[in-house]
């Protein structure tokens, strides 16, 4: 009985804050928009039957987002940014993540404190401080002017290279800690073992560090590329008006249009395009487990 | 010819443990003066900051030896070793191989093999492909790496195995997939980092057998780190015990067993029992020896330089001890004693005895007869007596 309430604790939980929560939307989003608080219809009606309720709920959100050319746009330009800013964050991540795990052992935890400390500034406010930094009289245009390298000043701020620049440096802990880990597991006996049997060290590298770290990477990439889809203030602060990501548009539906409906739709549709590859990437992996049974 | 068809039997069990000193008789290359050694380690110095790990070492190992460097934790044998594979860089002194000085080349170019102690299986490969990682180096055709993999897994029974992940096989497993990785590139020399340490007892015996074995079928060099006396005595032709960075005797196991050359290679070989005394006479290659007053002297043979008033201890294996309750007549040693403690094992019976100044003998018996009229037993008054030849006279 003790046994059965602690398990259920963590699905409760997940039933509550997540599935509830979930069908709430879902349900808004095959509802029609309303003039009303809140605005769409129908909210449940007691005077009308389960059969009309259920009847008056239709996919026609859906049939318009997928019809009008912003959606699924602001979509794949999400899935693009996202996905090319995991690739730069793990670019930059890697060589930092190998440097602390082969630092000296009594460094270590110091070094992922160094990491980690980033998060007692708000992400909000260390978001603005790069408008500071990149804007045109900012102090990376400064640096360059007075060292003489540019004489005009470089138009990064609201341009997609600063929502790049943005994500990396908002999630590149969320690289740096996974790839960490698994780089930090791997027997330094085995870079000899492998130089033992006629490896040079780049070669090693590629035969037996990156292989062993690769739970790292994808644990890495997953946890900055399923934020960054969905990523809101980065592109809103930084990235301008021409940038579209499905967060701010998804923002804009619903607090710019207030209509819930669609907006709902949006999400849901975010969501299946997020959870999917990772169920199927899941499933892969238990298989790969089974076979190497 | 006979000795590869005997030990291929895997276990090695067929092979009569009881094997001589050196695998072939007469095998004996550190007598040769015109042999290239084929590793030499020249005025070898190791420094860690200021702990000197090894001494100033000089050692020549031969080809097709099996070459056991043996000493307590830190005493520079696994430094040793290391260096040979080229982990570490010598402080001072070269390392040649086959006569070409490797000092200064990478582990990767060197023409050696390491088996690990933590084994360090690759454990994102199979066993096939670690143990054609060393080959894969090389650049050899797939091919022919297929082929040399098989050879390598039938020759250690791994053949069934061929496609598992090192952490789906058992600890003895491992060990052979280890050796496998270390031998299938054929290198001059391999070098093994205490290679049974993670193994139990009965394991590790027949690991012992199936080393010595393959050994001799590949007629490679093998360098082998222990700390485990028993493991060196079985398996080496000859065996460097070390203590604090430096050689304290090189000899095949017999001599360091029958002839060690002082009190800490008499010690951490096998059981001694040690008299300290002075030496007061040397007359005829005999020597006398007063080791406390009222104390019948000891006689021995007298080694080389013995000479009078020298402080020396006298080494005595106790099987070598005869143990008798009546007193011998015509013995170059005897001493009375009195027994504190009986081990018995069935094939032997092991005797703690005290003599009269309270120091305690060890001394043993083999039980060579089923019934014996009066067994020696605790509070016996007995005497011990060997002759003058099997105890070592020890300057150190």
């Amino acid at each position: 009985m003790r046994r059965w309430l602690l398990i259920s604790v963590p699905y409760l939980w997940l039933l509550v804050f997540f599935l509830i929560p979930f069908f709430i939307v879902f349900k808004i989003s095959l509802s029609d928009i309303a003039t009303a608080i809140p605005p769409y219809t129908p909210v449940f009606d007691f005077s009308m039957g389960i059969g009309e309720f259920i009847s008056k709920l239709d996919f026609e959100n859906y049939r318009f987002i997928f019809n009008d050319s912003l959606y699924v746009n602001s979509y794949f330009s999400a899935l693009k940014i996202a996905g090319i800013s995991t690739v730069l964050t793990l670019l930059v991540a890697y060589p930092i993540a190998y440097g602390m795990a082969r630092a000296p052992k009594e460094w270590q935890p110091t070094l992922v404190m160094l990491v980690i400390l980033p998060f007692w500034t708000s992400f909000l406010i260390r978001v603005y401080a790069w408008i500071g930094i990149l804007k045109k009289e900012g102090l990376l245009n400064l640096f360059l002017m007075n060292l003489g390298v540019i004489s005009e000043p470089l138009t990064i701020m609201n341009t997609p290279l600063a929502v790049y620049i943005g994500i990396i440096y908002s999630y590149l802990p969320f690289m740096i800690l996974p790839l960490y880990a698994s780089l930090e597991k791997i027997n330094p006996a085995l870079l000899e073992a492998a130089a033992d049997l006629g490896s040079p060290p780049w070669k090693s590298f590629w035969q037996v560090t990156f292989p062993l770290s690769l739970p790292g990477v994808l644990a890495g990439c997953f946890l900055v590329f399923i934020p960054a889809t969905g990523e809101f203030v980065i592109p809103d602060l930084l990235g301008g008006s021409d940038t579209l990501m499905i967060g701010k548009t998804l923002w804009g539906e619903f607090f710019g249009n207030r209509d819930w409906p669609v907006a709902s739709a949006v999400a849901v549709v975010l969501l299946l395009v997020l959870v999917i590859p990772i169920v199927m990437f899941q499933s892969n992996q238990e298989k790969e487990r089974e076979a190497a049974r | 010819m006979s000795e590869a068809a005997l030990s291929s039997s895997p276990t090695g069990a067929s092979r009569s443990p009881l094997r001589t000193a050196a695998p072939q008789s007469g095998f004996a290359p550190w007598k040769d003066p015109s042999k290239t050694p084929m590793v030499r380690f020249e005025n070898v110095v190791k420094r860690f900051g200021d702990f000197v790990a090894v001494k100033d070492c000089t050692l020549d190992i031969y080809e097709r030896e099996f070459f056991a460097l043996l000493g307590p934790s830190g005493c520079g044998k696994t430094t040793l070793l290391r260096m040979l594979a080229g982990f570490e860089k010598p402080t001072s002194g070269r390392i040649l191989v086959a006569g070409q000085d490797i000092t200064e080349l990478a582990p990767y170019d060197r023409p050696v093999n390491m088996m690990f102690q933590s084994y360090a299986l690759f454990p994102h490969m199979t066993v096939e492909q670690n143990i054609g990682f060393g080959l894969k180096q090389d650049g050899m055709p797939k091919d022919q790496i297929a082929q040399r993999v098989e050879e390598t897994m039938a020759m250690l029974e791994l053949s069934k195995f061929g496609k598992r992940k090192p952490h789906q096989l058992s600890g003895g497993q491992q060990q052979r997939v280890a050796l496998a990785r270390a031998i299938a590139k054929k290198p001059r020399i391999v070098l093994l980092d205490e290679p049974l340490g993670a193994l139990d007892k009965r394991l590790r015996q027949t690991a012992q057998f199936e080393l010595m074995g393959i050994q001799e079928r590949t007629g490679t060099t093998f360098i082998i780190v222990t700390h485990d006396q028993e493991e060196a005595m079985t398996v080496s032709s000859r065996i460097a015990v070390m203590d604090h960075g430096e050689f304290v005797q090189i000899a095949t196991p017999g001599d360091i067993y029958e002839a060690p050359n002082s009190r800490y290679t008499a010690n951490f070989i096998g059981d001694v029992n040690l008299f300290e005394g002075k030496v007061v006479n040397v007359a005829g290659g005999f020597a006398e020896i007063d080791w406390g007053p009222g104390l019948a002297r000891f006689k021995a043979v007298a080694p080389e330089g013995c000479a009078g008033q020298q402080q020396v201890w006298l080494a005595l294996r106790p099987e070598k001890i005869h143990i008798d309750l009546d007193k011998p007549t015509d013995a170059s040693n005897a001493l009375p004693g009195k027994v504190v403690d009986v081990g018995y094992l069935g094939s032997i019976s092991h005797y703690h005895v005290e003599l009269a100044n309270g120091q305690r003998v060890k001394a043993l018996r083999t039980n060579s007869s089923r019934t014996v009229d009066r067994p020696i037993s605790w509070e016996d008054k007995v005497w011990l007596q060997w002759p003058a030849e099997t105890g070592i006279v020890l300057a150190k």
